[in-house]
């Protein structure tokens, strides 16, 4: 709940967090630019997550008193955005882009689970293929969240540059890979220890904030380097060589070896069986037996593939060790320092839990450390966990990381665990993406995920996950538009929600609308299509566009509102269309022009404007012919029951010199009883009170009258 | 920064992605000063802060370890414009080019632009002769006149006198109309386009309305559409090329009036004219590339080729009575692009998802 402090004119809001000592209290003024007293806040959800707060001054009446009184009473609306969390790691431009980018995976794998689906997933050809399909997503996705940087290469090493610099890690790409290790990526299940030896590797920094580290060590430990002489008489330079050998980034700690000063050209000879003992020590880390396929760059060792050559190699490689401990040469070294550091370094290698202790810093690198010379057969998630207690009491951290809860949750096989953590930590983009892993790594995940929950009004913790995802999307101007790719992979609730979605975009922003229009074509909604178009159509007419507004309900078929507006339409032509102003109306009428389309009692309209065009193209001397077909058309228009009743008199009256044809009648006996006829049909209407005269002059119609009745004896007699 | 190279067996396509963290509303090649310094323009939005600005982009050519050259951009100058920007056209004049933005609130904003010192400025402003968004506007040949319309059915132009800017109407449809696009047929005659496929020739000496009128009622069916984008090409100007609603693309020779040459479209029977796009063409261009080499050899009768780009993310080249050619298929809208009028082979389009491409052909 957000709290409210009062300091002097202004306001901020203070969001008071149930743990205050994790998350420092975030101020957030508001510039509300009132003077106080402030009589009333009003705070409300806007877009997103921003807040909407109203600020209320006195009431007028209050500040009678006041001398100035400019700005008395009055309020004003502030918008506050709150920020995602207290730490943003990640901010709104990169959280787009990553969003942007993790649709078209999705998409990929939500199609290819739709065809396999058809097939039954769980038949066995099948399965290995959804593998593959949720291996590719997954590695997508995990490349989206940046890249693992190489060290930037120069030509000339610096010999001293000890610390792997890697591109800012993320914690969200740390929470990605461990749930693609430990989920996915089963060709790596038998050397899960080296990869969390690798994981760890990369994302070491990333708990320096929280707990101490073996990376936090070596920056000051680099610092230090730039300036010491001789490296070996210094205490850090063998604690730094054993915590780097504690958790295996064997690269590093045979770089600093060869730092070690007995390889001085100077020094070779007097201190030759010492440079002997390091060099031997080097050796033997080198090539220290790994049971994976291949080496990351930067790493040393010999891979081994199969348990048992590996098991045979270690056996060797320890043996190896044992007899270098037992070594006669250690009597012959006389640098204390040098000879107390190597036998340090291979009572680490021999697993010495205690000497391993001392060289970690936290339970996470103890438990690698453990893998590497304790355990290194470990197998299975109950040991690993089991064995993640154990170093845990061993090394008890005050305020765990979030990754050391995921961690957790992962090797106890408790999905709950690891859904609330990534949920907590990552947010709703994490938790829509990753129950893919979850589902397809677990059995236990999956039913949890799937299963419908009755509290959850009959939706899976799955679709819960994307619709609220979904909806963050929804809030942003930018991403609403790849929203419905996740609400159409939601079965249940997800249609109703897009309709929602659509409905809710402002339809006076022609692109928006377009795209709302697009996105109901893409899924074939057109009963929205054509919902949307109808708000459309009003909104403009409403608005003065009535060009628009008619295009739009056109589109929308709508026949009914079409018919309304045409009533609203006639009342402006009727007084217009007589005069220049007419020449507005051409782009409207064109606009209705085709007989296919649907104008409703628009079409009229067009008609008119033609017999408009062919009446004004007569004058005097034009031929009979040309009078001809303008009478044409003025008789088609009468019989039309299209025409409103209020055009009759207009038309008949706008058409006189037709009726007055000098050289001979241009219409004919029963066309004129036709005119006649409607002609007394208005005379009925007249009596009705709904009836809207003319704006005609007042001997209008008798001339009417008088030049029907002329023709007809003029036709009379040719005929 | 993502690098794709397709190789058709015509052409070799590079494309170079960049992420903005904004929006792009509308953008565009700048004159180039060397082949070696050229500029690219954006109007960007950010819906965080609703601010929207003017982004003055260098653009030069990486020499990398590989033998292609990748492209690279450096923003110089940024300018916060008054409201978002709907349409940006600039003048051809190399040292000092003149800028014309519109806005959604119904002003032309003029700006210069000093390559040299990599710096924009503001010279003048024209404000709310639009009432609503300023739906496209246009820059005659010699920089000094501009046309633009709207949704509420007005045209405008605004001319420079006095060193200030003088605004004059055209036409007030008083939204009984609404336009989407403009263009300059010569320095006397603009083209309008909007609902209903329809298209305006005006000519300032015969003023009061269009002089011609195009109505394209060839789409059988209920559905009609809008024209978003239209180009006139300097060598035919008798020919009118538009795109809009439905992936349609068609020209509209005035000597052959009602009858509209349709190059691509979604309810043709024609095969050579499907459309590679399903959804809304939000620009239009001629594309001089193609053409630079057998440019003669079209005849007179024949569209010249165009490129398109789209709603449903496809920036293509079209040719009448040919297939299309894609160069882009993109999983967002493209909404705008430009292609450089002095390299024509190199191309600059904005993605919806926040980012613009640069396309260079080879």
């Amino acid at each position: 709940m957000p709290g409210l402090t009062s300091e002097s004119d202004d306001l901020a809001m203070v969001p008071v967090s149930p743990e205050p000592e994790n998350h420092p209290a975030v101020i957030y003024p508001l510039h509300h630019g009132l003077k106080s007293p402030i009589h009333r806040l009003s705070i409300s959800w806007a877009r997103g997550n921003t807040l909407q707060v109203s600020v209320l001054g006195k009431p007028q009446s209050d500040m009678a008193t006041d001398v100035d009184g400019s700005e008395g009473g009055g309020g004003r609306v502030v918008e506050v955005k709150l920020s995602n969390s207290g730490d943003e790691e990640v901010d709104a431009a990169r959280w787009r882009r990553i969003a942007y980018g993790s649709v078209i995976p999705f998409a990929l794998l939500q199609s290819r689970k739709h065809s396999l689906s058809a097939m039954s997933l769980d038949n066995p050809p099948y399965k290995a293929q959804w593998w593959e399909h949720v291996i590719e997503y997954s590695k997508e996705i995990n490349s989206l969240l940046g890249d693992r940087k190489s060290p930037p290469r120069s030509i000339i090493e610096d010999p001293k540059s000890v610390v792997i610099e890697t591109a800012e890690p993320m914690c969200l790409k740390a929470a990605w890979e461990l749930l693609e290790i430990f989920y996915v990526d089963k060709q790596s299940q038998s050397w899960i220890p080296e990869r969390l030896l690798d994981w760890l590797a990369d994302y070491d920094p990333l708990f320096s904030g929280t707990v101490p580290t073996i990376h936090s060590k070596f920056v000051d430990f680099q610092q230090e380097l730039a300036g010491v002489q001789v490296v070996e008489e210094d205490p850090n330079y063998w604690e730094a060589i054993a915590s780097a050998l504690s958790v295996g980034w064997l690269g590093t700690v045979v770089k600093l070896l060869r730092l070690h000063g007995s390889y001085r050209f100077d020094q070779l000879a007097s201190r030759e069986t010492e440079n002997g003992l390091v060099e031997a020590v080097a050796l033997l880390i080198s090539k220290m037996p790994r049971m994976r396929p291949n080496l990351r760059e930067e790493n040393l060792g010999e891979c081994y593939k199969t348990k048992p050559d590996f098991m045979k190699a270690w056996e060797k490689w320890r043996a190896q060790i044992t007899k270098l401990d037992c070594s006669s040469y250690w009597l012959q070294c006389d640098h204390q320092q040098t000879r107390e550091g190597l036998k340090n370094l291979i009572q680490i290698m021999l697993g010495n839990p205690s000497v391993l202790s001392n060289a970690t810093f936290n339970w996470m690198e103890l438990f690698i450390s453990h893998f590497l010379y304790v355990r290194p057969f470990t197998a299975g998630l109950e040991s690993m966990y089991n064995l993640a207690q154990k170093c845990m009491q061993l090394k008890p951290i005050s305020s765990p990381h979030k990754l050391f809860g995921l961690v957790l949750g992962i090797l106890g096989e408790n999905t709950e665990v690891v859904l609330a953590e990534c949920s907590r930590s990552f947010g709703p983009w994490m938790m829509a993406h990753a129950v893919e892993l979850l589902t397809a790594g677990s059995t236990h995940a999956e039913i949890l995920l799937h299963e419908e929950q009755s509290k959850l009004g009959g939706i899976s913790i799955e679709e819960l996950h994307k619709l609220v995802y979904a909806q963050v999307l929804s809030s942003h101007a930018f991403t609403w538009q790849i929203a419905p790719i996740y609400l159409t992979s939601c079965i249940k609730q997800g249609i109703g929600l897009l309709e929602n979605l659509l409905y809710k975009q402002p339809v006076q922003h022609s692109q928006i609308l377009l795209k709302s229009i697009e996105i109901c074509r893409l899924y074939e909604l057109d009963t929205i299509s054509s919902n949307i178009m109808r708000i459309a159509g009003l909104h403009h007419w409403k608005h003065g566009r009535k060009g628009s507004g008619v295009f739009w309900l056109q589109q929308a078929r709508d026949e009914f509102r079409l018919n309304r507006i045409a009533k609203q339409l006639f009342d402006f032509v009727g007084k217009s269309v007589s005069d220049e102003g007419f020449k507005q109306w051409e782009g409207l009428i064109e606009l209705l022009g085709s007989e296919s389309r649907t104008a409703g009692g628009l079409e009229f309209l067009n008609k008119y404007r033609d017999f408009r065009r062919s009446l004004l193209q007569v004058h005097g001397d034009t031929p009979t012919d040309g009078a001809r077909n303008a009478a044409e058309a003025l008789v088609s228009l009468m019989k039309n029951p299209s025409t409103p009743q209020r055009f009759w008199l207009p038309l008949l009256y706008d058409s006189l010199k037709l009726l007055n044809w000098q050289e001979r009648p241009l219409i004919n006996v029963s066309q004129t009883q036709l005119l006649l006829n409607k002609l007394q049909e208005l005379s009925m209407a007249r009596l009705r009170p709904d009836f809207v005269e003319a704006d005609l002059p007042s001997d209008s119609l008798s001339s009417i009258r008088l030049a029907l009745a002329t023709n007809l004896g003029r036709a009379i007699l040719e005929e | 920064m993502a690098v794709i190279t397709s190789s058709s067996s015509s052409q070799q396509l590079q494309v170079h992605r960049f992420p903005q963290n904004n929006y792009i509303d509308s953008l565009g090649f700048l004159p180039q000063l060397s082949s070696f310094h050229r500029h690219i323009l954006l109007a960007t939005f950010n819906s965080d802060s609703s601010n929207s600005s003017l982004q003055l982009l260098n653009l030069t050519q990486k020499t990398s370890n590989s033998d292609s050259n990748s492209p690279e951009i450096t923003l110089q100058s940024s300018l916060t414009t008054p409201s978002r920007i709907s349409s940006l056209k600039t003048s051809q004049n190399p040292n000092k080019p003149l800028i014309a933005a519109s806005t959604f609130s119904g002003d032309l904003l003029v700006y210069k632009a000093d390559l040299v010192n990599g710096s924009l400025d503001f010279l003048n402003s024209v404000k709310g002769f639009h009432s609503g968004r300023v739906a496209g506007i246009d820059v005659s040949e010699n920089g000094s006149e501009f046309v633009s319309v709207g949704e509420d059915g007005r045209i405008n132009l605004v001319s420079f006198v006095n060193g200030g800017l003088s605004s004059k109407r055209v036409f007030d449809g008083n939204g009984l109309v609404s336009y989407g696009a403009v263009k300059w047929a010569s320095p006397v005659e603009f083209v309008s386009g909007g609902l209903g496929f329809g298209l305006q020739w005006w000519d300032q000496r015969r003023p009061g309305g269009p002089v011609s009128q195009f109505k394209g009622n060839w789409t059988h069916g209920s559905t009609s559409g809008i024209v978003h984008s239209i180009d006139i090409h300097p060598s035919r100007k008798h020919t009118c090329l538009a795109g809009g609603s439905s992936g349609t693309v068609f020209a509209w020779d005035l000597r052959w009036q009602q009858q509209p040459i349709i190059l691509a479209g979604v309810g043709t029977s024609d095969l050579s004219a499907l459309s590679p796009s399903e959804s809304d063409v939000w620009e239009v261009h001629y594309d001089n590339y193609t053409t630079s080499s057998n440019y003669r050899n079209i005849s007179e009768s024949r569209v010249l080729p165009a490129m398109i780009c789209s709603e449903d993310g496809i920036l293509a080249v079209i040719e009448q009575g040919e297939e299309p050619v894609e160069l882009l298929a993109e999983p967002c809208a493209i909404n705008s692009f430009d292609i450089d009028r002095q390299n024509p082979s190199d191309i600059v389009c904005s993605l919806e998802w926040e980012s613009i491409a640069i396309l260079t052909r080879s």
